[in-house]
């Protein structure tokens, strides 16, 4: 099993009615082969937060379509793309989203029991993963505890409880330092490999941008393929192989 | 989600993030606590006092007299007894035998001559003066409607022991407040026997014993002002009865008893008992009349208090609603993560119903503990009292149905305190994870 495929044309979303309405999607198109890594760049407000919204299931679409490997989402109710999220997308956020009354492992242990885990099941989903972040000796401490870098890591763990084949990360290292966000990078680069998911990643930092197999830039609500990166700018965090690669 | 794991989940959520949680509970244990202490005290009041008076008799008691009942007076409490009829042994076997009753104490009266001790007030020493003794079963006094003000019962077998009445206290000039001083002080008695002197001329004569006297009671149940252990009666009447019994200078009674006092099984049967008695053929009384309307107003009592408990609850719940709508504001983004990472719109539902129900049980739980031990403390105080009046104390049971009727009471009400906030939380759009910041 491998990452999700992603085919999204002509997806349009505009938010609020009639004069008051803000177009921020506009005939949209992008393609993504299951376990591609993409990595999609854009302004603040350009609508970035809003096209995770819709390939995760958290909006539906509103026109256009949107199939995530078999599934359109055009046809799911409300609880089918609940099901959906479940059991196909991992979301990680700049905010991290951990709820500061559970501990690191339990954090995980609640995505598990939302899919209706046992609790001997997540116990061991927990710590495996947790193993995978390397936090597996923070497993008791609440994110309150954590630095940034590692509630994020928890974040990332969480997001793979349920086995996604789609993750989708929104700034994720928007609030961490330059070497947690190595590390953190390091985490996601790896997942499509290691945890057979496609990634697409959200960032405004284009030399993290550079070393994605597709990059785009978020303009006018469509995407354009973002070729402008530099070796200089590439090189400064990681050492990416083709830094002038066009997706 | 499992229901299993929602509590789980509102478990940690409570311990670990008390704050307003606790004062939402506090507001909720209060109330469950003021409704159980009131329904607590309410059906104490309403069992128990009626029980436990009715257990001491004058309640659920009937006073028999040696008499025949008047037909136009038998409804009423304190029926004037029509002409004397004497009440013997087989009477007393008869009216032992009818249905509902649990107890027949005899009473019996003998008329003595009385010295008090001291003198009067102008120094002359004290007249004797005839007066009704009457003795009863000192062992079964509990039953009898015999109060105890000041001092102790006289020892069931003594035959130098007595208790006098408030009546025996005006008479000798003590007031009430200062009944103990009668206690230790002695009393000359004399039993009354007729002596024929010549064909028509009979002479009383006395057979003098001194007896201490160790009590001062309220008494119903028979006409004198000394309470007697039942033996000396009784010698004193073998004393009358083998002198003349003949002349109408000498009291001598007829009837082997001067009354009864039956005690029918529960309140309830007083009014059928005493129905029963009527036909048996002897005048009645009971308090009746009095009990039901007692029964009636501790019955509004019951019903205004529980009101006041249900109301404080209703109260707290709504405390519940506010602080649950507060919670959903507060945690908009934390809903959104949980629907971001696979929560259905029911798991929401359910994670915030638990939420609130968890704070209900738990501020219902410490409230009837809490509600419990005030009513305790308040059956203290009232006890105190009680005694303070010469009174047996009540006994406050542990009223396992109002603890559970509080706890489920206040779980109930908080899960439909909680079904607003709940559902808010569940139509909160997912969305609101990703976009805020
Ligand atoms: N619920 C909403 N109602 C109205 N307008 C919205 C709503 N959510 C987002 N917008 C608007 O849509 C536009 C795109 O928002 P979006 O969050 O997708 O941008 P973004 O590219 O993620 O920006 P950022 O880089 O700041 O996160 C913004 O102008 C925003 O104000
Ligand atoms: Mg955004």
């Amino acid at each position: 099993m491998s990452g999700a495929s992603i085919s999204v044309q002509g997806l349009a979303h505009r938010y609020g009615r009639a004069a008051a309405a803000l177009t921020v999607l506009d005939r949209l198109d992008i393609e993504v082969d299951g376990g591609g890594y993409v990595a999609i760049t854009g302004a603040s407000g350009a609508g970035k937060s809003t096209l995770l919204s819709v390939l995760g299931g958290l909006d539906a679409p509103q026109r256009g379509t949107v199939v995530i490997d078999e599934n359109d989402l055009h046809d799911l109710s409300r609880n089918g793309l609940a099901d959906y999220r479940r059991d196909t997308v991992g979301f990680v956020f700049q905010h991290f989203g951990l709820l500061d009354t559970l501990t690191a492992a339990e954090n995980i242990e609640l995505a598990c029991s939302l899919d209706g885990m046992r609790p001997r099941a997540r116990r061991s989903r927990a710590r495996e993963l947790l193993e995978a972040v390397g936090l597996l000796e923070r497993r008791d401490h609440r994110p309150t505890a954590l630095s940034g870098g590692e509630r994020q890591r928890v974040a990332i763990a969480r997001a793979l409880a349920n086995r996604p084949r789609l993750v989708l990360a929104d700034e994720p290292t928007g609030n961490l330092d330059d070497g947690s966000t190595e590390r953190v990078i390091e985490l996601l680069e790896s997942l499509p490999a290691d945890h057979a998911c496609t990634l697409v990643l959200v960032t405004h930092d284009r030399r993290l941008a550079a070393r994605a197999q597709q990059r785009y830039e978020l303009r006018g609500g469509r995407l354009h393929p973002s070729t402008k990166v530099t070796t200089e700018h590439a090189t400064a965090i990681g050492d990416p192989e083709e830094p002038d690669a066009v997706a | 989600m499992r229901w299993r794991d929602a509590i789980g989940l509102a478990a940690k959520g409570l311990r670990r993030r008390p704050g307003r949680a606790v004062l939402t509970i506090l507001a909720v244990a209060l109330a469950s606590a003021l409704l159980t202490a009131l329904l607590t005290i309410a059906g104490t009041a309403e069992t128990r006092v009626l029980n436990e008076l009715a257990k001491g008799g004058p309640l659920a008691g009937i006073k028999v007299a040696a008499a025949s009942p008047d037909p136009g007076q038998v409804d009423q409490d304190d029926a004037r007894p029509g002409p004397p009829k004497d009440l013997d042994q087989a009477a007393l076997d008869r009216i032992r035998a009818l249905a509902d009753v649990r107890e027949v104490v005899p009473i019996v009266a003998t008329r003595m001559l009385v010295v008090a001790p001291g003198t009067e007030k102008d120094g002359r020493p004290r007249q004797p003066y005839t007066d009704d003794v009457v003795g009863v079963d000192i062992t079964r006094a509990s039953m009898l409607p015999v109060t105890l003000v000041a001092g102790q019962l006289p020892e069931p077998t003594s035959l130098v022991e007595v208790a006098v009445t408030e009546g025996y206290l005006q008479r000798v000039g003590v007031n009430k407040p200062d009944a103990a001083t009668v206690l230790g002080t002695q009393l000359e008695l004399a039993s009354i026997q007729g002596l024929r002197v010549t064909d028509d001329h009979v002479v009383p004569r006395g057979q003098w014993a001194k007896v201490e006297i160790v009590g001062v009671v309220a008494q119903e149940a028979g006409a004198g002002q000394i309470l007697a252990p039942v033996e000396q009666v009784n010698r004193s009447l073998a004393w009358t009865k083998a002198g003349v019994t003949d002349d109408s200078s000498i009291p001598v009674p007829t009837s082997t008893y001067s009354g009864l006092f039956v005690v029918a099984e529960g309140i309830d049967n007083v009014g059928k008992v005493r129905q029963e008695i009527t036909a048996v053929g002897y005048a009645t009384s009971a308090p009746e009349n009095l009990l039901a309307s007692v029964q009636r107003y501790l019955k509004v009592v019951e019903i205004v208090l529980t009101s006041i408990g249900a109301i404080a609850l209703v109260v707290a719940a709504l405390g519940i609603s506010n602080a649950m709508l507060a919670a959903v504001r507060e945690r908009t983004r934390e809903i959104g993560v949980m629907k971001a990472i696979g929560g259905r719109d029911r798991d929401i539902r359910r994670i915030f119903l638990v939420e609130a129900g968890v704070l209900g049980f738990v501020g219902g739980v410490l409230g009837a503990i809490t509600g419990w031990l005030i009513a305790r403390a308040v059956g203290g105080v009232v006890n105190g009292y009680l005694n303070e009046q010469g009174l047996a104390s009540i006994q406050l049971a542990l009223p396992v149905p109002v603890l559970l009727v509080t706890v489920i009471g206040a779980t109930v009400l908080a899960l439909l305190a909680g079904t607003l906030p709940a559902m808010r939380a569940a139509r909160l759009p997912a969305r609101d994870a990703v976009g805020a910041v």
